[in-house]
């Protein structure tokens, strides 16, 4: 196993350093044998962190949890990786300005990937605050990377906004430390294992401080409102195999993050004060995303506003506290990855094919795209936890746990909300798919594809999504067991 | 030299001193700024001659002036004869009428004369004179809390509100001036003291400019003697904020213990030193900056405001 | 009412030191040049490398020594050297020669007066210090004032952010924030592990070359510094 964790470590990387030299097809090609690979690497990991934790060279430590954050990232790189070689490819000879910028996009891609596989195997809470900062100032740089005003707006906001909200985690860990070192020395460097092993005995006021501050922190990556206002913009100005990676990765790391902090405050606190932070953060976000959904014109950012919308799904589900609803939010994390991914790859076809993001200018897709309209509209319906995908299924069992812990005002908040987050999604795709467009412009545009390459990750998303929620395999279904069974064992 | 003064001479001694010496440290300044400008400036007991210039003259009074006109460089004269007896002059140990106000009392003391002062001057129904009270009194809204907060500061140090118990607790050891309240206190009341006299960064004290003045436009009417009692008023108010600053907070050192002659004329000599190295110090602040404008001011004032409460706050937490 | 005690030398001239670095920052929403606003942060930077080193000989924690003079090698010359190449750079190479030096540039003003928001960062500063005071974290090493001062400076970073209208002043305003937070990390956290301190540092050095870049980007769009026309993202 420690072959593939270093392979899973080194491989990004070397292939970041490959595109910082190679043409732009070389790059395309390793990046996309990467990120699959990576993909082969973790579906590895998985019946070994299913019966016990890894940890190798004191730095790295693998349990359960780890390896479903490490699922949901790699699947989407190598979907990305697919997906870019296809949204390149448009005008690949014509500028001599596009090998500059398919070196600039491979590299960060792959190390912006690296950084997100590297983040959930760290043992110690300092080197995953770092690992969560190198994302931020790499994804930020992506962001800027396409040349318009847009882009420049939101890559500077996002970083301001990011780098303060991870200045506050940064004092989390530091508070982290100090309830650590009171009990055991001053010598502590932060690792999770122990401080997690000293649950019951850590101070109570430090351990406080530290949670708040890492969900005011790590929420802030998150999306959580009212920390959020950086996201839609960013998300929406990223290119668009970029956005998928936020919108399905990253958040979901950031979320790691705070389910570290999460483990250590019901250890040391109790489950009630931990729970009714995040669930007060959780409808926050909730509410605020389904209200905002409606009024979009630009579809990127109505995924956005969606990304924001499952994230709040994702803390009132921790906030439950009962073991099926700690599984349900860790499928969600799965599903979410694959849907969202799915969803912003088949906004990126539209976008390609229409000429523009603006929602008014997007009309009759499943007439013009054979595979991608269907796709997309398949996409957005599984975020809104459609059956038989997967986030049903996540959504379902969330809400049965909170029946079970006897939350019901906040499971039937959870199920109204989605209901109008469902409606706000739908009017519009609905729209773009099946409305044509008034000023029968549609019909300059012919009917086809793009690109094939834009449409094969989607299909292997739809594929994933569908296996997650009719049968989930029996190794991932052990998996999540064990995962839950660490992230409830401390409650 | 080694004769008991009676208590009472000693009393009259603290007011005798800062009534005598108060055009004095004026001139000091006046002459230690013109020198550092190459000139050689004005006689150091030019003030004197000033008020006895002004004392022979005739006194004017604007038409539709009233009683208050005339009667309020008289009062202000007085408070500023009283403040005296309350803070810490010449003697380390508490004189018997230093009992009747503590330093709050002295501060409203002197916000008193101020404020008659700048009554008079609305009396005149001259421009000038009332632009400068209005001035005067609005920056006043900001520096008067910064004073209370001086005096909460040594209230927390030393649990009275006594100034003779402060300057005998930073006596007592040198960690005591090394603590945050303190040096924040003292900077904050040295910020309101240039504020109170006039001297740079909020006025120009050499000569009139009409439309930045402040404490300079207030007497523009009186006249004749009147003048000169708010002249002298406003020399005696500068050495007793000098004082407060020296004898309480920075250099509570040179007071006499006892009743001895020799301790009481040591204890006048050392506060007219050290009155004198205040005035060098601002001297050389006049020298070296500019006037702020007249709307930056309240920058100045929120300065002075936040330096003071940081010194509350630092002694509410402990460890200041 | 009864008398606060005072403070050994020790303790005090560390509360000393400590609120200077509050005053540095309160000191930056005086300054309107941005040239002026990297000097003060040079100088607090520097006065949290004195306070380290100040604690490394009084607790005898020689590690500390270390994490000094790297933090004053890093936040007193590199960065503001990094800074000073940034904003001397902006507007030279740019299609118009007239174009002068962004290092002394105006920042931008904000919504607000000087006063108002020199009595707003009063009020938050405020809110910091009895919030955390009333949490009773002892620090081994620092009078428990340190603590309270170290997340005011945090706080009040965090109104400099918001009420500054130009992207130089608000990277300032982050590195200034960055200050506080590391003040706070010698406060409670002194005894960690050097090479984490290190890594803190060298991440702080990495972020500071991206917000460089971004602010480039930014002015070659913009031709500018402000962020006032950046309100086409909304909703």
């Amino acid at each position: 196993m420690l072959v593939v964790v270093l392979l899973l470590l080194c491989a990004p990387f070397a292939a970041a350093l490959v595109s910082l030299r190679a043409p732009a097809r070389i790059a395309q090609a390793v990046t996309a044998v990467t990120g699959v690979a990576c993909f082969g690497l973790v579906l590895a990991l998985v019946p070994a962190a299913s019966h016990h934790d890894l940890a190798y060279l004191s730095y790295l430590r693998i349990d359960a949890v780890s390896v479903v954050f490490l699922l949901a990232t790699s699947f989407l790189y190598g979907a990305v990786a697919v997906y870019s070689i296809g949204y390149l490819a448009r005008s690949r000879d014509a500028d001599p300005g596009f090998s500059r910028y398919c070196r600039r996009f491979y590299a960060g891609l792959n190390l912006f990937a690296w950084t997100m596989l590297a983040a959930p195997m760290m043992s110690n809470l300092a080197l995953l605050w770092i690992a969560v900062e190198v994302t931020t100032v790499l994804s930020a740089l992506l962001v800027a990377i396409e040349d318009t005003d847009g882009a420049a707006e939101a890559a500077w906001k996002y970083i301001l906004i990011a780098s303060a909200g991870l200045g506050l985690a940064l004092l989390a860990t530091i508070f982290a430390y100090y309830a650590g070192a009171q009990v055991l020395g001053t010598h502590y460097d932060l690792s999770f294992g122990p401080l997690l092993q000293a649950g019951g005995r850590l101070p109570h006021t430090p351990v406080r401080l530290a949670f708040v501050l890492a969900v005011l922190g790590f929420g802030t990556k998150m999306g959580l409102v009212p920390v959020h206002t950086w996201l839609p913009d960013a998300h929406s100005e990223a290119p668009t195999p970029v956005s998928a990676l936020l919108s399905g990765s990253l958040l979901a790391v950031s979320f790691y993050a705070i389910l570290r902090y999460y483990q250590v405050a019901v250890a040391a606190l109790g489950p009630r004060f931990p729970r009714d932070v995040l669930l007060a953060f959780g409808v926050a976000s909730l509410l605020l995303a389904a209200l905002y959904l409606f009024d979009q014109r630009d579809v990127k950012r109505l995924l956005a506003y969606s990304s924001v919308e499952h994230m709040g799904i994702l803390a009132i589900g921790v906030s439950f506290g009962v073991p099926i609803a700690l599984a349900g939010v860790l499928l969600h994390v799965l599903a979410h990855a694959a849907a969202k991914g799915n969803a912003f790859m088949g906004a990126g076809v539209l976008v390609r094919k229409f000429g523009g993001k603006r929602i008014s200018a997007i009309g009759g897709g499943l007439d013009l795209l054979p595979w991608s309209g269907p796709l997309f509209g398949i996409a957005v319906l599984a975020l809104c936890a459609m059956p038989p995908f997967g986030i049903f299924r996540s959504e379902f069992e969330i809400v049965q746990g909170g029946f079970a812990a006897s939350s019901n005002a906040a499971a039937a908040v959870l199920i109204v909300l989605v209901t109008v987050a469902f409606l706000g999604l739908s009017i519009t795709v609905n729209r773009m798919l099946l409305v044509s467009r008034a000023d029968g412009q549609a019909a300059a545009l012919s009917r086809g594809e793009p690109s094939t390459w834009m449409v094969v990750p989607v299909v292997a998303g739809v594929v994933a999504l569908l296996v997650l929620g009719v049968h989930p395999p029996a190794e991932l279904t052990g998996l999540l067991t064990r995962a839950v069974h660490q992230l409830g064992a401390a409650a | 030299m080694s004769a008991a003064l009676p208590i009472p001479v000693i009393q009259f001694l603290q007011v005798a001193t800062v009534a005598v010496a108060a055009p004095g440290v004026s001139g000091v300044i006046a002459r230690v700024e013109a020198r550092m400008q190459g000139r050689r400036g004005p006689r150091l007991l030019q003030p004197y001659y000033d008020l006895a210039k002004l004392l022979r003259k005739e006194a004017l009074a604007p038409e539709g002036a009233s009683w208050v006109f005339l009667v309020a460089p008289l009062a202000a004269a007085a408070c500023y004869l009283t403040v005296p007896l309350l803070i810490p002059v010449l003697t380390s140990y508490g004189l018997p009428l230093g009992y009747m106000g503590d330093i709050l009392g002295g501060g409203f003391i002197l916000a008193l004369a101020s404020f008659l002062v700048a009554v008079a001057a609305l009396d005149t129904g001259s421009p000038y004179a009332q632009m400068g009270a209005s001035r005067a009194k609005t920056f006043g809204a900001i520096t008067e809390p910064v004073v209370l907060f001086v005096v909460f500061t040594v209230a927390l140090v030393t649990g009275t509100d006594l100034p003779y118990a402060l300057a005998a607790t930073v006596r007592s050891s040198a960690s005591q001036i090394v603590r945050p309240a303190h040096l924040l206190a003292a900077a904050a009341l040295f910020m309101v003291i240039l504020y109170e006299t006039g001297r740079i960064p909020v006025e120009t004290h050499t000569g009139t400019n009409e439309f930045g003045m402040i404490e300079e436009a207030r007497p523009f009417e009186h006249s004749g003697p009147y003048f000169a009692l708010l002249k002298w008023g406003s020399a005696m108010k500068q050495l007793i904020l000098y004082t407060i600053l020296l004898n309480v907070f920075v250099a509570p050192w040179g007071l006499a213990a006892s009743t001895q002659a020799g301790a009481v004329v040591l204890a006048i000599v050392a506060l007219l030193a050290k009155a004198a190295a205040l005035g060098v110090v601002v001297a050389v602040i006049d020298n070296s900056f500019a006037k702020l404008r007249l709307f930056k001011i309240t920058e100045f004032a929120a300065g002075a405001f936040l330096l003071a409460v940081l010194g509350v706050f630092t002694l509410y937490l402990g460890g200041g | 009412m009864s008398a606060v005690a005072a403070p050994s030398v020790y303790a005090g001239g560390a509360s000393v030191i400590a609120v200077g670095v509050l005053l540095a920052e309160f000191g930056m929403f005086r300054q309107a040049l941005l040239r002026d606003q990297v000097r003060l942060y040079a100088a607090q930077s520097a006065l949290i490398s004195v306070l380290a080193v100040l604690v490394a000989a009084a607790r005898h924690l020689p590690e500390l020594y270390v994490l000094g003079a790297l933090s004053a090698g890093l936040k007193v010359v590199i960065v503001p050297v990094v800074l000073r190449r940034l904003l001397r750079g902006i507007g030279r190479d740019g299609a118009d020669p007239d174009a002068g030096p962004g290092w002394t540039e105006i920042a931008g003003s904000g919504s607000l007066s000087l006063a108002s928001t020199v009595l707003l960062a009063i009020a938050v500063a405020a809110f910091g210090f009895f919030a955390v005071g009333a949490m009773g974290i002892h620090s081994p090493v620092l009078p428990p004032i340190a603590l309270s001062i170290s997340v005011s400076v945090a706080l009040v970073a965090f109104v400099l952010m918001i009420m500054r209208r130009d992207v130089a002043s608000q990277a300032i305003g982050f590195l200034a924030m960055e200050n506080g937070i590391s003040l706070t990390a010698l406060v409670v956290a002194a005894g960690m592990p050097l090479i984490l301190e290190v890594a803190f540092l060298f991440d702080l050095l990495v972020a500071v070359v991206v917000f460089e870049l971004l602010i480039r980007v930014h002015h070659g769009r913009a031709d500018s510094l402000s962020t006032a026309d950046l309100t086409r993202l909304r909703g």
